[in-house]
């Protein structure tokens, strides 16, 4: 192993997970290389609507990734590609790529779209679920990334039948190529990250579901597409029998997951929260809809994921039917009716006009194939197999693997497995530490200060994208006559390479010191022309657009005229604002190359050595006197690995690394400093490096570049149902710590052994002070410990019998077998309502760890159960420790209501803090099970390795200012800055904002009613300007 | 200043009562100072006195007739630079004791040595008209005091209901309603101010149950007032065209904004270079619209004062008080106030840990002024 090293890597699959390996390896300065095979990179993302629990449109978080992914200087995209082959060995992999025909020429074609309109072929378009058709030369979707067309050579007249060519005459740009052949890429890697993802399962077998049969039953990613504001129904959701919007929905869930007969015996993870989601967004499309779920349990168990489904209820009205649909036919006008058992047994039925199908997620079709193709085996279910402790590395060494591959995974847990797999493949790696971002050299910067504005104003036409509906030569004339424009002219397409060298040319031949673009939007294009203006040697922060395309052209179609008016009103306004445009610098931020990482439990070690790994030095805390956290009170798993093991291993292995400093019963007194230099001093360590002798100092401080938190959670300590009164009654990991006893030989524990027997009965109870007001929230791994430990009861007293009350059972994933496996054992499960909550009373009164007798009402039979227990094992809620309040003040990060530390975005930046330089894994961020605290944990050290790897970060040149003479020092910008970058200086009264932090948003320039901010590039002076300009000129 | 002829009024008894418990403060060492309105040796006016001796108590008068600076602004002048050690008590109408928590919150006060005492007040006359005679002045407001304010009030005290403080901010709480010819209700807000009464050997009245019914039924009768003061503003004030013809008369004094209490930059954005433009612009400004009025942005000064402190604004009335030309300034923040306020179910000065909504994020918000 690391004979070879290369800086290459292979990543295969451009979902976000691919898209988030990438990033991540590029920033670390490694050689990317992305594999994806249909036309644009995204995945799966592009086609969801909303993503829960935020409701954050997915396509709008999703693009700003996917155009970083593009423009990453460090990554290649391969798109339309497939992986033939992988060989060699890790550190030296020989791969083969196939680049498919595209048949047009990415580098001429601009994506005008005029092909497309000469097509005269029409297919079902697999992107929209087949709710549109396209053409044969097509772009995959409207965002699509990279945003050239492509020709279908299955269905296009030419290819197939040798005559049409339409195409060939519509594009202006010369972009088809018919004579373009598939191609062979080698590639030789360090090491392959596999993302490919999953596919929705096809409902098509579920015959009593009549999919396909009836018009109304649609999947739920058909569902997706209707939701979809640039879907092809433009976001209204009718019937598709009759066009009209529906008033009663149902959604089916479990179709294709915890289904035995059709192989998919898992739980996909992901269908119980976006049904609720496409029933919360349904509703806001259609006034007075009324949305059913029929269920078998609600999975919500994801951080705030049961706030939502509490929400659903009591704000949006969402029906819950705990029940399995058992058919559905078709009415007279398509309408539908449902028939389903309720939990009493009862058969009804009920009309809706519409029923979605929650398919689950399966493996990739030609999983088997691929697998073969690349050497690594797959899992029972068809899924990559890994181990559980080694969760993202696949059965080949130097292939990892990411994503919903290894089998389902929601948005967040597929970003950090993608973190976490980079992590995993900088040991194969060769990469140096970076001195600067960019690879490219640039001419040094004119000095433009006191020169007069002399702008050069450039109108895109976007192909017949504006100029189809903008006068754009008429805009051009009234732009020449504008003050301080020394130059106009109209380009056909502004971000092709030829015009960017236009631009480049009028810049040193006219002088120009001012440049405004009016084309697209600066969301996608801003970054190439600021790159055109520094390779003249212009400031890039001389730059401005006016997108006169998305909100003109577009926006106003149909009415030229007024769209020619408005786009002058645009391009007027831009040219304000350039005239006022002064030219930024950048502030370079040192790195100290150390990282502290605070918490010794599993997730801290885990990341001190993933860091360690790459080579940097790290600093590794804990409040306790020895490493462990929790891990030291886990003795088995459901698959049989030895936590115990894997907790001696890992310590072994931290404390003989040589870069990681240990320091044990430490305690923070304070942390200041921010991305890149934070200093902190620590107290009463009582040991330095354990190998060393004892290094004992009153305080300590250190220095470093990163955080990241991994300060864990605890077992909440109970007071219901006689917890702490009667020795009969103990938590799941009190049940476990003595059962680890029993399996190892001793067989008189008095708690499990009752009355020197072995126990007869057994009641567990589920979601103890959980999921109810003051806790709403699920502990997310209960229902698979108490899975866990019913089956290892099982295992030593077979004849015992085990009831476990619960709520819903939430066994998502691969779990799910384990609680068919204890069904099948004879654990029997009985749920309980809220309303009615098990009741615990001692048997013999005087006789306080007598029997138990635990009253509960059944609702299958619909009144009460008496059990009488040997013992009571509680699933106890996993708790947020109170100490979490200091530190996130102490680092300036937020909590969420339970007190976890609330991460940047829930969806993409499951590891990161708003505030650069910070991060956050395991129990910290929300409960979890092992597997998945090392996930995290080794995308938490890949993120602050994207920060370690540089010696120097550039902060932004758009941030704020304060001018101190206006400043009163209100403080209510330090409250509104989501970044922390603003502190109060106390001696002088005012506000300060530093530097590196400033993420420019805004914010506090527009909460200042002393005007005392400025945004620089969005001055007030500019935006003033900019508005006065089309109010007065006119 | 000459002795009183008349025989004490019932609102100098009161205001007796108020210095001795300030005396007794003062000689216990229970605050090192006391920051109260003290007549001018004119006798025509009252100003904010930081005074570090009984005898200067003499003079002052914690409930004067006028308001010629309002207190938040003079503890404001006081603390503005950090707390020192020393600790100062102060007497404060509820107008101001709500301006001073405002100010707090926004870093321009610092309480922590300070102890806020409040007092029932019935409204304070109009400076121009008190300035005419102020002798006669002194008479109106007893007149005032006796009838718990009257017509001759400033407009927004006529219409004020928050000018008692059953709850709130202050640590003591002095009361005057049905109290009695001589006496005073002493009630403590807070935990600092029941020590204070501690120290001073004074039991808070238990009695407070008539206390608090007629200063319910004060507040429900000026929510009323207040309602129909509003709905007669209205017609004269909403629209952009009537809000320009209400300000077309402003003669760009500024007064307003120097005078309010939460008013607190150090420079007004609309004095500043900020808004100075160069002539092309002017220009254009009046080719748009046919001409332009000189000084320019007088409308822009008043919306944008709105805009900054309507959700802070205490309803006190000194800007209309300080405006030369009459214009109903503070019932027209007010009218405004009350909506925005409502808005974020937030009252200025309520509480002192309590953020400005400004200053706070909440995912479900402002839902009604969506789509």
């Amino acid at each position: 192993m690391g004979k070879y090293k290369k800086d290459k890597v292979l990543v295969v699959g451009a979902g976000i997970a691919g898209i988030q390996a990438s990033l991540d390896l590029a920033e670390l300065g490694a050689d990317v290389h992305l594999v994806e095979e249909t036309p644009s990179i995204g995945g799966r993302m592009p086609q969801l609507d909303k993503t829960f629990p935020t409701n954050d449109c997915s396509i709008c978080i999703l693009a700003p990734k996917m155009s970083e992914c593009a423009r990453h200087p460090g990554i290649t995209l391969h798109t339309y590609s497939s992986l033939t082959s992988v060989s060699g060995e890790p550190g030296n992999f020989l791969c083969k790529i196939t680049e498919h025909a595209k048949y047009v020429d990415p580098e001429k074609c601009v994506g005008c779209r005029l092909c497309e309109e000469k097509c005269p072929v029409k297919i079902v378009d697999e992107f929209d679920m087949g709710l549109r058709t396209r053409k044969s030369i097509y772009r995959y979707f409207l965002q699509s990334i990279p945003s050239n067309y492509l020709i279908d050579k299955n269905h296009c007249l030419y290819l197939t039948k040798g005559a049409c060519r339409l195409c060939e005459k519509a594009c202006s740009a010369e972009a088809i190529n018919f004579e373009d052949k598939d191609r062979v890429v080698t590639l030789n890697c360090g090491a392959v990250i596999l993302a490919s993802g999953i596919d929705p399962y096809d409902p098509i077998v579920h015959a009593q579901y009549g999919y396909k049969r009836f018009k109304n039953v649609v999947t739920s990613i058909e569902f997706e597409r209707m939701l979809s504001a640039s879907g092809p129904q433009r976001g209204h959701v009718v019937c598709p029998s009759d066009g009209k919007s529906p008033k009663r929905v149902a959604f089916i869930q479990c179709v294709g997951s915890r289904d035995v007969e059709n192989r998919n015996d898992y739980c996909s993870s992901v269908c119980c929260m976006y049904a609720i989601k496409e029933a919360i967004i349904a509703k806001e499309h259609i006034k007075g809809l009324k949305p059913t779920i029929f269920f078998m349990d609600i999975r919500a168990f994801g951080k705030d994921f049961d706030r939502y489904y509490e929400r659903a209820q009591s704000q949006f009205g969402v029906r819950f039917v705990r029940s399995k649909v058992a058919k559905i036919s078709e009415l007279d006008g398509g309408r539908l009716r449902l028939r389903f058992a309720q939990e009493n047994g009862k058969t009804k039925e009920e009309n809706f006009d519409m029923a979605i199908l929650s398919v689950g997620l399966e493996p990739r079709k030609r999983m088997e194939e691929f697998s073969d193709r690349l050497d690594i085996k797959l899992d029972e279910f068809g899924f990559a197999r890994t181990d559980l402790f080694t969760p993202l590395n696949t059965t080949r060494d130097g292939i990892f693997v990411a994503g919903a591959m290894s089998g389902p995974k929601d948005i967040p847990e597929s970003v950090m497995s993608a973190s976490g797999a980079v992590a995993e493949c900088t040991n194969f790696l060769a990469l140096k530490r970076q001195e600067r971002v960019s690879k490219k050299e640039f001419p040094p910067e004119r000095d433009v200060i006191g020169d007069r504005p002399r702008i050069g104003a450039f109108i895109c036409h976007c192909g017949i994208n504006i100029a189809g509906v903008v006068d754009v030569p008429k805009v051009v004339e009234f732009t020449k006559n504008l003050p301080n424009v020394e130059y106009a002219e109209n380009l056909l397409y502004a971000c092709s390479q030829d015009y960017l060298n236009t631009i480049k040319e009028k810049i040193k031949e006219h002088n120009l010191n001012r440049i405004l673009v009016a084309a697209c939007t600066p969301r996608t294009h801003e970054p190439l022309f600021r790159e055109t203006l520094r390779e003249v040697g212009l400031n890039q922060y001389l730059f401005e657009m006016a997108n006169i395309r998305d909100q003109c052209s577009w926006a106003h179609m149909n009415e030229p005229e007024l769209a020619t008016e408005k786009a002058k009103d645009l391009v007027q306004m831009g040219v304000a604002k350039a005239r006022n445009l002064t030219p930024l610098g950048r502030l370079p931020v040192d790195i100290n190359p150390k990282a502290f990482v605070i918490g010794g439990g599993l997730s801290g070690m885990k990341a001190a050595l993933a860091i360690a790994r790459a080579g940097y030095e790290v600093a590794l805390i804990e409040k306790e006197s020895e490493l462990g956290g929790n891990l030291r009170d886990i003795y088995y798993t459901l698959d049989g690995s030895d936590p115990q093991k894997l907790l001696q291993e890992t310590i072994k292995k931290v404390e003989k690394n040589k870069l990681i400093t240990v320091y044990t019963d430490a305690k923070i007194e304070d942390i200041t400093g921010y991305i890149g230099n934070y200093k902190t001093r620590l107290s009463s360590v009582s040991g330095d490096r354990p190998s060393k002798t004892a290094n004992r100092k009153p305080t300590t401080e250190i220095e470093n570049g990163i955080v990241i938190v991994a300060t864990g959670a605890k077992e909440y300590k109970t007071e219901e149902y006689l917890y702490g009164k009667s020795k009969r009654v103990i938590t799941q990991l009190e049940l476990e710590k003595r059962l680890s006893s029993v399996s190892g030989g001793s067989k008189t524990d008095p708690t499990v052994r009752m009355e020197n027997r072995p126990p007869k009965t057994v009641v567990m109870i589920q979601c103890v002070d959980s999921r109810e007001e003051g806790r709403l929230y699920c502990s997310r791994v209960c229902c698979g410990e108490a899975v866990k430990n019913s089956l290892k009861l099982k295992e030593i007293y077979p004849n015992a019998d085990i009831y476990i009350l619960y709520r819903d059972i939430r066994t998502y994933g691969l779990t799910e077998k384990y609680y068919a496996q204890a069904r099948d054992d004879g654990v029997v499960f009985m749920r309980y309502d809220l309303d009615h909550k098990p009741r615990v009373e001692i048997i013999d009164k005087e006789n306080p760890d007598s029997k138990l007798k635990i009253k509960t009402v059944d609702p299958i039979l619909g009144r009460q159960v008496v059990l009488e227990s040997d013992l009571l094992v509680l699933s106890v809620s996993i708790d947020a420790p109170q100490e979490n309040e200091d530190l996130a003040k102490l680092l300036k990060v937020p909590l969420n209501e339970d007190g976890f530390f609330l991460e940047a975005h829930v969806k993409l930046r499951p590891v990161d803090f708003a505030t650069d330089g910070i991060f956050v894994c395991g129990l910290a961020h929300g409960p979890k099970y092992i597997e998945e605290s090392i996930v995290q944990a080794e995308a938490a050290a890949a993120r602050a390795l994207t920060i370690l790897s540089k010696k120097t970060i550039l902060a932004e040149g758009t941030i704020c200012s304060v001018n101190p003479d206006r400043c009163t020092g209100c403080g209510v910008c330090v409250e509104i800055c989501a970044y922390s970058a603003i502190e109060i200086n106390e001696e002088k009264g005012i506000a300060e904002i530093n530097e590196a932090m400033c993420k420019g948003c805004g914010a506090c320039s527009a909460s200042c009613r002393c005007g005392a901010i400025d945004l620089r590039g969005f001055t007030n002076e500019q935006i003033f300007e900019a508005v006065n300009s089309v109010i007065g000129y006119r | 200043m000459s002795a009183p002829k008349s025989t004490t009024t019932g609102l100098k008894k009161r205001e007796n009562a108020i210095l001795d418990l300030l005396k007794k403060g003062l000689e216990r060492k229970c605050f090192d100072t006391v920051l109260i309105p003290v007549k001018v040796p004119a006798g025509d006016s009252y100003v904010w006195v930081l005074a570090q001796d009984n005898s200067l108590l003499d003079d002052a008068s914690p409930l004067p007739p006028v308001m010629p600076v309002h207190g938040a602004k003079a503890i404001s002048s006081v603390m503005r630079r950090g707390k020192g050690r020393k600790r100062i008590a102060t007497v404060m109408r509820p107008c101001e004791i709500s301006a001073t928590i405002e100010l707090s919150k926004l870093g321009q006060v610092e309480l922590d040595n300070v102890f806020l005492i409040s007092i029932d007040c019935p409204g304070v006359l109009p400076l121009s008209d008190y300035l005419e005679n102020p002798k006669k002045g002194g008479d109106a407001f007893e007149k005032v005091f006796k009838q718990w304010g009257n017509g001759s009030v400033r407009p927004i005290c006529q219409v004020c209901h928050r000018f008692s403080m059953p709850t709130g901010a202050s640590d003591i709480h002095i009361g005057m309603l049905e109290a009695g010819e001589r006496d005073i209700f002493i009630i403590s807000n807070s935990p600092k101010g029941e020590a204070i009464l501690k120290e001073l050997d004074i039991s808070p009245k238990k009695e407070i149950g008539s206390w608090k019914d007629k200063v319910k039924e004060i507040t429900e009768e000026r929510k009323n007032k207040r309602k129909n003061l509003q709905e007669e503003l209205k017609p004269g004030v909403v629209g952009l065209d009537r809000l320009l013809d209400t300000f077309s008369k402003c003669i760009n004094c500024h007064n307003c904004m120097r005078v309010c209490p939460v008013c607190y930059c150090r420079q007004c954005y609309f004095d500043s270079d900020k808004l100075k433009h160069p002539y092309e612009d002017y220009l254009f400004r009046a080719e748009m619209s046919g001409g332009l009025r000189f000084l320019p942005d007088t409308l822009l000064f008043h919306l944008g004062r709105m805009a900054h402190m309507s959700l802070s604004c205490v309803s006190c009335g000194s800007c209309e008080d300080a405006c030369p030309l009459k214009i109903p300034v503070s019932q027209i923040f007010g009218l405004v106030a009350d909506e925005t306020q409502k808005l974020f179910d937030y009252i200025p000065g309520r509480k002192t840990d309590e953020p400005v909504p400004m200053a706070t994020y909440k995912e479900e918000e402002l839902k009604e002024v969506e789509d």
